[in-house]
């Protein structure tokens, strides 16, 4: 039977130095061993260990905070794949953007991916912001993941503003003037940080140099560490927020 | 594990299939992209060519580009353009886009496409490569305006740009530099003619006329075309569009221009007397007109079986009207010395004697005129100062001091826009309105040289008549100010046009000068086309047929209707010119010593005869006597004419020392080059040099 075939195949794995060497323990037969198996792998670990069943329905969460988190990775993987034929440079930016169409493999594909799954992630994150928002899950005891949760909306709002310059057209030109522009209304602050967001006093290839690095650097950076507080204040807050009527009939 | 619904399961799986389909659009779209197929297209192409072999040797799959860094070229034309260095693809039955080039002075792979053809060398789209899109705005020049492409890097003129010569002529020609600041135009001395003392020299109505359409001559039909679209020659002075107060203003405003009393050149009072009541002084006086030869720069319209055209040259201005234009003590004053009134002016200071000057100012104003000039102009009373006062506003306000010089007022600097960089701008710079023209640069061009009001209803350009030929001409000179090609590296490749200038001091510059010689012939590369080309003229001409010529010019060409116009030059005048150009103007190809009269003898002129008459068929081209041909020039006289150093230097090469001439090089043997010499040199009329025609020299 093919059950015991996979099933011969990895206990004869489990048996290898090198998987001993990874894993350290046994087969997770039991809730301990599970348990251990889970606190013992760095990508694991942030999850909880026990998930109760009715948080897993759809009409519990939407899945929301998980849907942006495939968006991130869809953002990173494309995106990673774009700063391969990208130059933040004056002359060069607008070409890379036509070759993508002109000559590269399913550029066009690539940059509407990137594009798309980027306005979607800031509709994804507002709506599961109001969802749990109305769930009350900004309550005690999830008030600092509600916190960490609105530092990650602001990344994803700076991540998709700094983008927006990237393609360096007149679109990405007008609306990164209009933007730093507000911002130079800040009281007392509001010229010098519009003047260490653009490298200079005007948009050009100091602005685009610094919203690149941002865009591809500092911004990703901040929400993946923001991500890993948020996944992990989940598990430490005492699981997710889900209305009473649901626990009662679950 | 098993807990999964079955519901949920069959949705995952058909959502997975889903997702995988989406996906796969991208390749498919990827592989349908315009250029693989058209690689696809050019692979099936080459196999119904007979030489499929070598074209597929040299074709592979993939992107060909042309890259060159250093001009910033990145062009993948031939990436379809794949046939474009086949020879044998050259064929107009070749279909586009595998066309071979046509035979061109610069290579493709060394200069790319879209450094001459504009487009966008990087896209890999037909419309995109080709248009203008959303996302490019520099399209394809049209082949008819190539030439502008020359332009923007060879600033002199190419034997290979005819349209982008006459274009940037016509620049000259008609005073852009007046307003707009151009690439490589100067502004010349004199743009339009010196307005100081305009009011001496015609009247208000004429200038009421003038200024509200300046093409003078009516056709049949009542329209007003002669002097323009039909014969190709444009007047200078574009239309303005003045409004009757407008054109009243100005035309007070430039009749109340005189610089105290008119120069008055009195004539013998004897000679008037003596001419005045012969009846036929006036056919007298157009006898003369037609001996000097008035009309190799001026025209004057003749009316043929009910067709009217201009007849003559194009350097003056039209006269056909001119009798009930001038006033007669201007034109008196005019003839005797042109540069007195204009100092800038083109034309020669002819020798006048009281009787011709008289009989031929007769003929002007009393035939070339046209009493129903001034009947549509309104009855105008004498200039009032408010008026005076408009019309100096509107002198500056309409841009006419841009051309014209009036003393005591200063044109505005840079009156019109900048053009330096026209034939870079894209569309969305350019200003349309409602003209219902193409959204082309070329077509804003044009719209804006023809009828400026239609593409902006403010403007001040005033509009030109100009024959489609010249149009598409000064398009092309426009298109090629790009601005300077600094952008795309082409800077260090411009090839400056030469600089040449010609002007000797001292005796021979002083009658130089008082003729304009420099008007119609070329001396060193600097001067005028009309007239032949006299940097050698010293080792063509012998010093004694040079006087005679200058004092009496018979054509060298009788089929020529634009001839060399009669001076009336004194003995020391043609003396001067004629031992300056036999002394300075010499050939470095040309030895006049090296032929001597012992070379010439009777036995080889006997044998040159036969060779001229028999195997070369010279006559076919040439006239000796009474019979021959008109295509070269005469040589009845050439004997008295003609060094015969030069003739055998001619005979040799004729192309080393005149390039482009039609003459064919025969590479004749030596013997028969002395031969030939020798028998020309018997050519002489009348045995030595002297002044043939009756007549010459007869106005002194």
């Amino acid at each position: 039977m093919a059950t015991t075939w996979t099933q011969q195949t990895l206990n004869h794995l489990r048996r290898t130095r090198a998987w001993k060497s990874i894993f350290r323990r046994g087969p997770a037969r039991t809730n301990r061993t599970r348990s251990l198996a889970i606190f013992g792998n760095i990508f694991l670990h942030v999850l909880p260990v026990k998930v109760r069943e009715k948080s897993l329905r759809l009409r519990a969460t939407y899945y929301l905070g998980s849907f942006s988190f495939f968006l991130f990775v869809v953002l990173t993987v494309t995106g990673v794949l774009l700063m391969f034929y990208y130059h933040p440079a004056v002359p060069e930016a607008y070409r890379d953007m036509k070759d993508l169409r002109f000559v590269v493999a399913n550029g066009v594909f690539l940059r509407n991916l990137h594009r798309l799954a980027a306005q979607v992630m800031v509709a994804a994150v507002f709506w599961h912001m109001f969802h749990v928002f109305f769930r009350g899950g900004y309550k005690p005891p999830h008030e600092f993941n509600w916190v960490v949760g609105v530092g990650l909306l602001l990344v994803t709002l700076f991540l998709s503003y700094t983008g927006y310059l990237l393609p360096w057209d007149q679109l990405a030109f007008w609306a990164i003037t209009v933007g730093t522009n507000i911002i130079s209304y800040v009281p007392i602050l509001g010229h010098p940080i519009r003047f260490l967001l653009l490298g200079g006093n005007i948009i050009g290839e100091n602005a685009l140099l610094r919203f690149y690095v941002l865009h591809c650097v500092i911004l990703p950076l901040a929400a993946v560490i923001l991500i890993a507080v948020h996944f992990w204040r989940i598990q430490k807050d005492g699981g997710l927020t889900v209305r009473e009527d649901h626990e009662r009939k679950g | 594990m098993g807990k999964i619904p079955k519901r949920l399961r069959r949705a995952f799986a058909i959502s997975s299939v889903l997702f995988l389909g989406v996906l796969a659009v991208s390749p498919v779209k990827d592989l349908l992209q315009e250029w693989k197929q058209s690689r696809r297209d050019y692979v099936r192409f080459a196999e119904t060519r007979p030489d499929t072999k070598q074209l597929l040797a040299d074709f592979h799959p993939g992107i060909d580009q042309i890259w060159i860094p250093e001009m910033n070229v990145t062009d993948r034309c031939t990436t379809c353009h794949q046939g474009i260095h086949q020879a044998s693809l050259l064929d107009v039955s070749v279909p586009q886009p595998f066309r071979a080039h046509t035979p061109m002075p610069h290579q493709v792979e060394k200069w790319g496409c879209v450094v001459c053809h504009r487009g966008q060398g990087l896209a890999t789209e037909v419309r995109e490569a080709h248009e203008t899109t959303l996302a490019w705005e520099q399209p394809l020049l049209p082949v008819r305006y190539i030439q502008a492409s020359c332009g923007v890097c060879h600033r002199g003129t190419l034997p290979e740009t005819p349209q982008l010569d006459v274009g940037r002529e016509l620049l000259v020609k008609l005073n852009c530099a007046g307003c707009h600041r151009l690439e490589g135009i100067t502004r010349p001395a004199m743009l339009g003619p010196d307005l100081t003392s305009v009011g001496s020299k015609a009247s208000r109505a004429w200038f009421y006329k003038w200024l509200k359409e300046p093409r003078t001559i009516t056709d049949s039909n009542g329209n007003t075309t002669v002097d323009g679209v039909e014969n190709e020659e444009e007047p200078r002075m574009p239309q303005f569009r003045l409004n009757e107060k407008e054109l009243r203003a100005l035309s007070a405003y430039l009749s109340s221009l005189r610089t105290g009393p008119a120069e008055t050149a009195k004539l013998d009072p004897r000679v008037v007397a003596a001419l005045e009541r012969k009846p036929d002084t006036v056919d007298q006086g157009e006898v003369r007109f037609r001996q000097m030869f008035c009309t190799t720069c001026h025209s004057v319209a003749v009316t043929r079986a009910g067709e009217t055209k201009l007849i003559g040259g194009e350097i003056g201005p039209e006269l056909t009207k001119v009798g009930s234009k001038v006033n007669p003590d201007w034109l008196l004053a005019w003839l005797r010395n042109p540069q007195a009134s204009m100092p800038h002016s083109q034309m020669p200071r002819y020798g006048w004697s009281d009787e011709d000057l008289y009989k031929v100012t007769r003929y002007i104003l009393s035939k070339l005129t046209d009493p129903d000039l001034m009947s549509d102009v309104p009855r105008l009373e004498g200039p009032a100062q408010e008026e005076i006062q408009l019309g100096q506003r509107l002198f500056l306000e309409k841009g006419c001091a841009s051309c014209h010089f009036v003393k005591g007022v200063s044109p505005q600097a840079d009156f019109g826009p900048n053009l330096s960089n026209l034939g870079s701008k894209t569309l969305s710079q350019l200003e349309f309105s409602k003209a219902k023209i193409p959204r082309t640069l070329i077509a804003y061009i044009q719209a804006k040289i023809t009828d400026p009001v239609s593409v902006n209803p403010a403007a001040r350009m005033p509009q030109y008549q100009l024959a489609p030929r010249h149009l598409e001409a000064l398009t092309t000179a426009l298109l090629s100010m790009t601005g300077g090609p600094s952008s795309s590296g082409l800077a260090k490749l411009v090839v400056p046009a030469p600089k040449p200038g010609f002007h000797p001091a001292g005796a021979f510059g002083e009658v130089y000068e008082r003729y304009k010689c420099y008007v119609c012939h070329r001396f060193n590369g600097y001067g005028g086309t009309l007239a032949p080309d006299l940097s050698y003229e010293g080792s063509r001409a012998q010093r004694s047929w040079l006087v005679a010529f200058l004092k009496n010019p018979q054509t060298l060409r009788p089929t020529l209707t634009l001839r060399m116009p009669q001076f009336n030059m004194t003995d020391a005048e043609a003396a001067t010119l004629a031992d300056y150009l036999a002394m300075v103007t010499q050939s470095p190809a040309v030895n006049l010593g090296s032929v001597t009269s012992k070379d010439l003898t009777p036995e080889a002129a006997r044998l040159g005869k036969q060779l001229y008459e028999v195997k070369y068929q010279c006559r076919s081209c040439h006239t000796i006597g009474s019979s021959g041909g008109y295509v070269g020039p005469n040589l009845t006289n050439v004997g008295n004419w003609m060094n015969a150093a030069w003739i055998e230097e001619w005979l040799r090469d004729p192309q080393g020392l005149v390039p482009g001439t039609i003459e064919p090089r025969r590479t004749l043997p030596e013997q028969e080059v002395t031969a030939l010499a020798a028998y020309l040199m018997t050519l002489r009329q009348g045995g030595a040099a002297k002044p043939a025609a009756p007549g010459a020299g007869s106005a002194r």
